[in-house]
C-alpha cells in the first residue's frame, strides 16, 4: 500500500513538474499562431525525454553517479568543458527565465509590478534550496503544479470542436499567412521546451539525492513514462486553449494574463486563482531545479561535493554556486529585459544544445563497467540514435533559422 | 613528469618518421610497494600511440563495450591505426616530442584492455 | 607475476576521487610519474588536482588564463599543483576511492576557504539535512 502510494506520489509529482514558464510560453504562442499543427512536436519532444530521462535516471541509479561527473570521465577534460560552459549558460538563462516566470505570475495575482518581485523570488526560492529538504521541495512544488489542469477542466467546460481540434493537430499543415520558416523554427522552440537539458541533469542527480537503488528502478520508469506523458498533455491543453481564444483574433500572448484568458472566461476568478497557483508552483519549482542544476554541473564536472544530502557546510562550493546563480539569475531579469523574451531564447538555445546533453548519456547508458546487466536495450539504442541524429539535426538549423525568421517573429 | 607531457605527444623514430601521437599510457601493477593500502605502484609500461583517440576514449575499445550500433560502427572503426611503445623503446622526450629508438614500421598491436 | 594492467587515460584520468567518508574530493586531472629511488621505469606516485593541474589538460589560452588564476588563489608561494600522494589510495574503482579524509589533502583548500568564509557563515549551515 505504502509502495502503490509512493509511486502514486512520484506519477502526480512528474506530471505538476513537467510544465514550466518555457512550456506555457511556447505552446500558448504556438497555439496563438499555428493552430494545432504543431502538436506533433509535443509528442516528439515527449518520447524523446522520456527515453532519456529513464535512461539519465537508470545510470544514477546503478552507477551511483550522476550526469555530468560521467560526461567527463567518458569525454575527457577539454571537450566537457565546452560541455559545461554550455549547459551551464543555457540553464542559467533558464532559470533567469524560471525567476521571471515567477514574478510574472505574482504580478498577475497582485498588479504589482513583476520587478518589484524578482529580488523576493530569488531570496525565496534559494531559501527553500538552503533549508528544505529535497524530497520535499520536489514533492510539494510537484503536486501543487497539477493545479495546472484547471486549465484542461476550462477547456472541456467549453465544449470545443474537438473534431477540429483534433483534425489540426493530425493535418500538420502550415496555417494561412504563416510561412515555413517560422513554423519550423516554432517546432524546434516546442522541442526545446519538451526536452529541456536541465532535466536530465536535475533527474540523474535527483536519483543520486534521494538515495535511489536498484529497487527503485521500476518506480523511475513510471514515473517518467506515465507522468511525463500526462504532463506534455497538460502543454497540448495550453496549446489548444490559445488556438481557441488567441488563433481567431491573431493575438500573440506577449503576457502571462492571455495565457490565463481561456480559463478566466469559462471559471472566473475562482479559476484563475487556481490557474495561478499553478503557474506559481510550476514556475517556482523549474527555478528550484534549474538553480540547483547549476550547482550540480560545475560541482559535478570538478568533482567537488554536491547535494543536498549532506550538510551545507559540507558541500560549500556548491552552495556557493547555486546562490550566485540565483542572484544573477534575480540580475537578468531586473535588467528590464522582458522574460518572455528571455524564455523564447533559453528553449532555442536549449533545443540547439541537445545532443551534447544526450549523447554522453547514451554512451554511458551502454557501458557494463558502470551498469552492469542494465545496460540499454537493442530498443533503446536504436531509438536513442533516431533521437541523437534528430538532435544534431535541430543543432545544426537552429541558429540560421534563428537568424532567417528574426527569431520567429 | 606529468601525464600531460606525454599524452599528445608525437611520437618520432630515429629516422623522423611519424609513428603518431600517444592516446594513451600503459600502467601495469608490479612496481615498488607502496605505504598506503594499495600494493604495488603502477609502472609505466608502455605508450598507445595512433591517429585518433576519441573511440578509445569512449570506451569502445573495450570488449565488453556495448553500444549503440552507429556509434560503435564510427568509433570502433577508428580505432585500427593503434601502435604500442614499449617504455624501454623511449630515448627521450622533448618538449611535446617522444624519440623511439628502432623503426616507427616495426612497432606491434596494443593488447585490447578487457 | 602478472600485475593488473590498466590505461592511464581510460582508467584514472577525469575518475572521481572519494574519501574515506564517502565525500567527494575532486577529479584526477593528471599524474605525476617519477623513476623509483633505485632507478627502473617510471611509477605513479601521485595524483595532481585542481585548478593549476587542469589547466594543462585544457590548454590554450583558457588553460593558461585558468592557471594565472590558481597560482593567485594558492598566495603565489607555490606554482605547483595540488598534490595526492599515491600512498593514500585504497582502490581503483570505477571512482578512486582513498583511505583518509579529505581534509588532509592539499587539494581541500579552496573548499575549506569557501567553507569558513563564506557558506560556513550562513545561519543552519551546519544543519544536518533532515
Amino acid at each position: 500500500m505504502k509502495r502503490l502510494f509512493s509511486v502514486a506520489l512520484g506519477i502526480l509529482t512528474a506530471i505538476g513538474g513537467f510544465v514550466d514558464i518555457g512550456d506555457i510560453v511556447a505552446n500558448s504562442e504556438t497555439g496563438a499562431r499555428f493552430g494545432m499543427s504543431l502538436a506533433w512536436v509535443v509528442v516528439v519532444g515527449v518520447i524523446g525525454i522520456c527515453l532519456f530521462a529513464e535512461m539519465a535516471g537508470r545510470v544514477a541509479t546503478v552507477s551511483g553517479r550522476a550526469v555530468f561527473d560521467l560526461v567527463r570521465e567518458r569525454l575527457g577534460a577539454r571537450v566537457a568543458l565546452v560541455n559545461l560552459v554550455a549547459s551551464f549558460f543555457i540553464t542559467f538563462l533558464t532559470l533567469a527565465a524560471e525567476i521571471g516566470g515567477v514574478a510574472l505570475a505574482i504580478e498577475l495575482a497582485t498588479s504589482v509590478n513583476y520587478l518589484l518581485w524578482a529580488p523576493l523570488v530569488a531570496v525565496l526560492v534559494w531559501l527553500v534550496i538552503w533549508r528544505v529538504k529535497f524530497d520535499i521541495m520536489e514533492n510539494a512544488f510537484g503536486l501543487a503544479g497539477l493545479a495546472l489542469i484547471v486549465a484542461a477542466v476550462a477547456l472541456w467546460k467549453l465544449h470545443p470542436d474537438w473534431g477540429g481540434l483534433l483534425h489540426g493537430a493530425t493535418h500538420p499543415v502550415v496555417p494561412q499567412g504563416e510561412g515555413h520558416p517560422s513554423w519550423w523554427f516554432f517546432a524546434i522552440a516546442l522541442l526545446g521546451a519538451a526536452m529541456t537539458p536541465y532535466e536530465v541533469f536535475f533527474f540523474s542527480s535527483g536519483a543520486v539525492e534521494e538515495g535511489w537503488s536498484r529497487a527503485d528502478l521500476i518506480t523511475n520508469r513510471m514515473n517518467v513514462y506515465i507522468g511525463f506523458p500526462l504532463g506534455g498533455l497538460l502543454s497540448l491543453v495550453l496549446m489548444a486553449s490559445a488556438t481557441l481564444f488567441l488563433e481567431p483574433g491573431g493575438i500573440e500572448p506577449g503576457h502571462l494574463s492571455q495565457v490565463a484568458l481561456p480559463t478566466v472566461l469559462v471559471l472566473g476568478k475562482l479559476g484563475l486563482a487556481v490557474l495561478l497557483v499553478g503557474f506559481f508552483a510550476a514556475t517556482f519549482g523549474a527555478a528550484l531545479e534549474t538553480g540547483l542544476s547549476c550547482g550540480y554541473s560545475i560541482a559535478q564536472y570538478f568533482g567537488f561535493q554536491w547535494g543536498k544530502f549532506v550538510r551545507p557546510a559540507e558541500a560549500p562550493r556548491f552552495h556557493l554556486v547555486t546562490l550566485v546563480s540565483v542572484v544573477a539569475g534575480a540580475g537578468l531579469v531586473l535588467t528590464t529585459l522582458d522574460p518572455i523574451t528571455v524564455t523564447e531564447y533559453s528553449i532555442v538555445l536549449s533545443a540547439a544544445a541537445l545532443p551534447l546533453t544526450y549523447f554522453p548519456i547514451l554512451v554511458v547508458a551502454n557501458d557494463p563497467d558502470y551498469m552492469g546487466d542494465k545496460v540499454n536495450s537493442r530498443f533503446t539504442n536504436a531509438l536513442g540514435s533516431v533521437y541523437l541524429l534528430l538532435l544534431v539535426v535541430v543543432a545544426v538549423v537552429t541558429i540560421p533559422l534563428m537568424i532567417l525568421t528574426k527569431a520567429g517573429s | 613528469m606529468r601525464l600531460t607531457e606525454l599524452l599528445g605527444a608525437e611520437v618520432v623514430d630515429q629516422a623522423g618518421q611519424l609513428a603518431g601521437r600517444v592516446h594513451d599510457v600503459r600502467l601495469v601493477q608490479d612496481g615498488p610497494l607502496l605505504a598506503g593500502g594499495f600494493g604495488a605502484s603502477l609502472r609505466l609500461d608502455g605508450l598507445i600511440v595512433g591517429r585518433r583517440a576519441v573511440g578509445a576514449r569512449l570506451g569502445y575499445d573495450r570488449r565488453r563495450m556495448r553500444g549503440p550500433l552507429p556509434v560503435k560502427l564510427l568509433f570502433g572503426w577508428a580505432r585500427h591505426d593503434g601502435r604500442y611503445v614499449a617504455w624501454d623503446r623511449v630515448e627521450r622526450l622533448e618538449d611535446g616530442r617522444v624519440l623511439i629508438s628502432g623503426s616507427a614500421d616495426d612497432l606491434p598491436v596494443p593488447e585490447a584492455t578487457s | 607475476m602478472a600485475g593488473r594492467t590498466m590505461d592511464a587515460g581510460l582508467h584514472l584520468l577525469d575518475r572521481q576521487l572519494i574519501d574515506c567518508d564517502g565525500r567527494l574530493a575532486g577529479k584526477v586531472d593528471d599524474l605525476e610519474l617519477e623513476p623509483p629511488e633505485g632507478g627502473g621505469p617510471p611509477t605513479v606516485t601521485a595524483i595532481l588536482a585542481g585548478p593549476g593541474a587542469l589547466s594543462r589538460r585544457i590548454g590554450g589560452r583558457f588553460g593558461a588564463w585558468l592557471e594565472a588564476i590558481a597560482n593567485r588563489l594558492r598566495d603565489g608561494d607555490d606554482q605547483k599543483p595540488a598534490r595526492v600522494s599515491f600512498g593514500v589510495v585504497k582502490r581503483v574503482g570505477s571512482a578512486i576511492e582513498l583511505s583518509v579524509p579529505r581534509a588532509d589533502l592539499e587539494t581541500n583548500r579552496l573548499e575549506a576557504w569557501t567553507r569558513d568564509h563564506l557558506i560556513g557563515k550562513l545561519p543552519g549551515a551546519g544543519d544536518a539535512p533532515d
